[in-house]
């Protein structure tokens, strides 16, 4: 089994279900977004997903977009981002980071030096939403090499066959996206009539259904992301998912009143 | 021109999020089906004849001709479309592709206006919801095309992310899309973005050039020798070009936009001169202009339409192959080829079909007197007028402009709050 999900099954044996909070590198500032993800892991979160700021995020909502276009502000570096996630892996060794950028800087970077560089800081996972599975190969014959996991996506309008492909495909851990959209509150939410012409109650066993599915197929364990903001939500993923990935919901909080306000989100979102 | 499952050569592809998988295949398969069904067909010629005026003349400048005292000069005078520019032909093609895959929505980028622009006429005529994501430094340089879109029902979006131009109102598209596929479709402006786009926008676009091949036999009893095109996305471009590409003998120019110079952020140059490079950014692959960490970086041309950090994958592999030249017209050599057509043909330019110009009126005295090169004029200009105005220095613009607003009655602010956000 990978190394990301042997720690998962490992953890998921104490707790109910797991946290991976997001942050995006270098905003406002390098030092504090480092500084925010140890806190983090001080405070016990199992994961955090570390967004390496493209210019063009097209699979982000407004807070996303926002931070990644003020991160890049100043100059950003791939492999200095990888040293210094490195050093925070060594002191927490009770969470692990996975790195969340888009294909253009990491193929920049090099795929294959990503792999490599990655597992060297024990960064044990990597998401880029833009590379589809089909123009993967090198990307994952690099991963396979040095022992990390591509992870890969699946949502609610992942065709039934893809989606048992995708499953059977997955390592690491398969991310759920919950709903159609990109992350966050966005402004184009109501316009989707999946959302618009159901009941909530639909909704609910809508996603039940939608997990139930790749529950089936999956060879790994399942994250769950995408609008997470409320603990009813946690609630309802908890036995059906070994994740819940926390992202736009947690900039917000942190945007509004910094470190504090994110804990407690957090410790509001997951507390028993 | 076919692709290899999208590809062509390192160029193209689909590079999309998860969520978009399923729209994108049923476009790939409705537009397989679409471009083999003779009913189709005949209603997309039907509609570019009656709708869009079609076909385009091709015209013969002899003054310039003679002014130059090289090659023979022809003009395909895309900027006799209904709207005033080639975009026309695409938003036509896609229009009928949303009706025949019973979406009810679309969903538009536009930098200039012009594919908006297009856009909104094409919805209103077929009704279609039509939203439109447009830069917000990108409306206030083209408010006039803005207000259209509004006259003809559609929401104009300001897009207030990154530099607020036409690469930030794409990615909101996309966004948009991803949140709305059920019922919307994107309808690209260029032949850029995710598989099949480019080549379907390639394969609407080629009226173009299969008009020319007709044209020029029929006018002087061959095919051209050259062919011009400037090169923003690259549509206009792919539709003059592609038709001929099977004919060796004739040669193919692409201008892009130079701007102010050759720093990165002064100019629009992707493909010549090696300033731009190879990316995977909005969807596909091509040559994209950013910086060695490979985040996408600002453009600049006189010509909005031009103003594009990627290319279409298709030009982007005929240049690599060498099929098609590339080359770039500076902004004070775009609005000098302007004011030529202007003073000596009697045709109003777009900026944007004006860098073809140039690249051609820099070849052209140095070719041979018999030979016969082709200029794709994109579009009419009448949208520049406040462009140019300030270009050629005009000194009564500015009081025409004080006039016209000392007359312009003021209303109500609740009326014109409520007015914004009917359309915002
Ligand atoms: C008149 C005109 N020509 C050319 C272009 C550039 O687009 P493309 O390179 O796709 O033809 C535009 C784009 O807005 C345009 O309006």
């Amino acid at each position: 089994m990978s190394q990301l999900a042997t720690f998962i099954d490992k953890k998921r044996q104490k707790k109910p279900i797991l946290a991976m909070t997001h942050v995006v590198y270098g905003y406002p500032s390098v030092q504090e977004s480092l500084d925010w993800m140890a806190r983090l892991m001080e405070e016990g979160v199992d994961f955090i997903e570390v967004q390496f700021p493209f210019s063009d995020p097209v699979a982000d909502g407004p807070s996303i977009v926002a931070a990644c276009h003020r991160a890049l502000e100043q100059k950003l570096d791939v492999d200095t981002c990888l040293s210094q996630l490195g050093k925070l892996a060594k002191d927490f060794p009770e969470s692990r980071i996975v790195l969340m950028s888009y294909l253009n800087p990491m193929y920049r970077f090099g795929l294959e030096k990503l792999a490599k560089r990655a597992a060297e800081e024990n960064i044990l996972g990597l998401i880029l939403p833009d590379l589809p599975i089909e123009q993967s190969a090198t990307y994952r014959t690099a991963c396979e090499a040095n022992n990390i996991d591509p992870v890969w996506l699946v949502t609610p309008a992942t065709p039934k066959d893809r989606l048992t492909m995708l499953a059977g495909q997955a390592s690491g851990f398969l991310y759920c996206v919950a709903r159609s959209g990109v992350t966050g509150h966005s402004s184009h939410e109501g316009k989707s009539h999946e959302r618009k012409s159901h009941e909530e109650k639909d909704q609910t066993n809508q996603l039940d259904d939608y997990l139930a599915e790749i529950n089936s197929h999956a060879n790994a364990p399942i994250g769950v992301g995408f609008g997470l903001r409320e603990r009813s939500q946690i609630e309802q993923l908890t036995g059906k998912a070994d994740i819940a990935i926390l992202g736009s919901a947690l900039l917000d909080a942190y945007n509004e009143g910094g470190q504090e306000a994110g804990i407690e989100l957090i410790k509001m979102l997951f507390t028993k | 021109m076919k692709s290899e499952n999208g590809f062509y050569g390192q160029y193209g592809g689909s590079y999309i999020p998860e969520i978009l998988y399923s729209s994108q295949q049923q476009i790939l398969q409705a537009f397989e089906e679409a471009k083999n069904d003779p009913e189709f067909l005949a209603e997309l010629n039907k509609q570019w004849q009656q709708f869009s005026g079609r076909p385009t003349p091709l015209t013969f400048c002899e003054n310039l001709t003679n002014h130059f005292g090289g090659a023979q000069i022809y003009l395909k005078r895309e900027d006799l479309n209904h709207s005033g520019a080639h975009k026309m032909n695409n938003v036509i093609g896609q229009g009928l592709l949303v009706k025949r895959m019973g979406k009810k929505r679309v969903i538009a980028e536009t930098g200039a206006g012009q594919h908006g622009i297009a856009t909104a006429l094409v919805a209103a005529r077929l009704g279609l919801e039509c939203t439109i994501y447009m830069g917000a430094k990108d409306i206030e340089r083209q408010y006039p095309n803005v207000f259209w879109m509004k006259q003809l029902g559609a929401t104009v979006v300001p897009v207030t992310t990154g530099a607020q131009t036409l690469r930030d109102a794409l990615d909101e598209a996309l966004r948009d899309w991803s949140s709305s596929h059920e019922e919307s479709h994107y309808l690209i402006g260029t032949s850029c973005g995710c598989a099949p786009f480019p080549e379907m926008v390639a394969f609407f676009q080629s009226v173009i050039g299969n008009e020319v091949r007709e044209q020029s036999v029929a006018q002087f009893g061959q095919f051209p020798d050259r062919l011009y095109a400037c090169v923003g996305g690259g549509s206009n471009a792919c539709g003059l070009f592609l038709p001929f590409l099977e004919d060796e003998n004739v040669e193919m120019v692409g201008v892009e936009a130079g701007g102010k110079g050759l720093e990165l952020g002064e100019h629009s140059i992707r493909l010549s001169h090696n300033l731009g490079q190879p990316g995977i950014a909005q969807g596909f692959a091509t040559m994209f202009l950013q910086d060695d960490a490979g985040q996408l970086q600002e453009t600049h041309s006189i010509a909005a339409g031009l103003d594009y950090v990627g290319v279409s994958p298709i030009i982007a592999h005929l240049a690599e192959t060498g099929r098609v030249q590339m080359t770039y017209a500076m902004d004070d050599e775009v609005i000098e080829a302007c004011t030529l057509l202007l003073k000596k043909e009697g045709i109003i330019p777009a900026l944007e079909s004006s860098h073809a110009l140039a690249g051609a009126f820099k070849d052209a005295p140095n070719l041979p007197k018999e030979s016969r090169i082709v200029i794709n004029l994109s579009g009419r200009g009448d949208k520049d007028i406040f462009n140019v105005a300030k270009a050629v220095e005009d000194e009564t613009f500015p009081q025409f402009l004080n006039d016209y607003l000392a007359s312009y009655p003021t209303f109500p602010a609740d009326n014109s709050h409520a007015n914004k956000e009917q359309n915002a």
